[in-house]
């Protein structure tokens, strides 16, 4: 749930719906990837370009071989689907993510703290 | 192995950097070497030298595997989106290289598998993290998603309501006048006649000054106020 320190990928979040996959940090739930393989786990990291980091992972290979895998990190690139686990409420997560991005954005307040520019409305 | 070469090892944004560590491509042992997680590349290079480098963009995933069951040593496994030659070709060459050991599905994607066994496991996760920072830096190029072309400013909501940023000095047309330098008054005057001689050479009509008439006022001090064009619409028939 931690809100990246780069301008660049705040934005990217923001106008995507990687944001909604960094909303469901630490829940499980099973991604597909482009080859047909798939890894269940916990997701623990999204990045803005959806690189995905996975914990404790039951990994499924194309020919359909199952192995356990302690961490897990898939580029953005190879990912198909996400599923988004039932327990998930989508509008709520997608409104947390942004105001947390807000938070990060308006440190100090829109009207609190000394401003750069005198504020027209308070001349 | 025909695709080892001999290199140097990386110098620069280098991770992590794990000797002892032995390569393993599909069924196959490299033998055992260092492994050197580097932000351009990732390369490995065995005692004598030889060795490998794997491009992150080809890279699909990493991954620590202690399973014991799924393969017998403790290692880190890296995917990779391209061939690697696993043996000497047994029958009939085809080609291209396409057929090879594996199964149909290849000829959708190619797909090889490197596991890096290090002898200390303790490593494991270091050099886990080490590549997943070196991915995060090989994003994708051919992202579909093409709107992922943001400069580096975040749009701020808040300045563009209250139209900050560069605030332009405005000067009405006489407070204006008098803040022109001879200079600036000469540059105004030498302007209007530039306008006023391209219109004329399109209407003659009084009222127009003409390239003559301006340049009696070029002394800087007295400017008309009049509008040099005034003149322009004086015979049209309609009435505005």
């Amino acid at each position: 749930m931690e809100i990246s320190h780069s301008v660049k990928e705040r934005t990217i979040a923001e106008n995507s719906l990687v944001i909604l996959l960094q909303g469901i940090h630490g829940h499980v739930t099973t991604v597909d990837l482009r080859d047909e393989s798939t890894a269940l786990g916990r997701i623990t990291n999204v990045d803005a370009f959806m690189n995905i980091r996975l914990a404790e992972v039951t990994f499924t290979d194309r020919q359909g071989r199952v192995s356990q895998l302690d961490d897990l990190f898939v580029t953005g690139r190879n990912v198909r689907y996400v599923h988004i686990p039932d327990e998930v409420d989508i509008k709520a997560t997608v409104e947390k993510q942004l105001q947390l991005i807000h938070k990060v954005r308006y440190f100090g307040g829109r009207d609190k703290g000394r401003k750069e520019f005198p504020t027209a409305r308070h001349k | 192995m025909s695709f080892l070469k001999r290199f140097p090892p990386p110098a620069e944004g280098v991770r992590q950097q794990q000797p002892d560590t032995e390569a393993v491509l599909g069924g196959r042992g490299l033998g055992t070497g260092t492994l050197y997680i580097a932000e351009s590349r990732l390369s490995w290079l065995d005692k004598s030298g030889l060795g490998f480098s794997l491009d992150y963009p080809t890279i699909s995933l990493h991954a620590v595997s202690r399973d014991l069951n799924a393969y017998p040593w403790e290692h880190l496994y890296v995917m990779v989106n391209a061939k690697f030659e696993e043996e000497e070709p047994k029958e009939t060459p085809m080609a291209e290289g396409e057929e090879e050991e594996d199964s149909d599905d290849d000829d959708i994607e190619p797909i090889a598998e490197f596991r890096f066994v290090p002898s200390d496991k303790s490593a494991l996760e270091a050099m886990f993290s080490a590549m997943c920072d070196c991915q995060a830096l090989h994003p994708d190029p051919e992202d579909e998603d093409s709107d992922n072309d943001y400069e580096g400013e975040e749009y701020d909501v808040e300045a563009h309501e209250q139209g900050q940023g560069d605030i332009p000095s405005f000067y009405t047309y006489e407070e204006g006048l008098s803040h022109l330098t001879a200079e600036g008054q000469a540059t105004l005057e030498r302007l209007e006649g530039m306008l006023a001689q391209s219109v004329s050479s399109q209407y003659n009509m009084a009222g127009v000054r003409t390239e003559d008439s301006v340049r009696e006022f070029e002394d800087g001090m007295e400017v008309d106020t009049a509008p040099v064009v005034a003149g322009q619409f004086e015979d049209a028939e309609v009435d505005h």
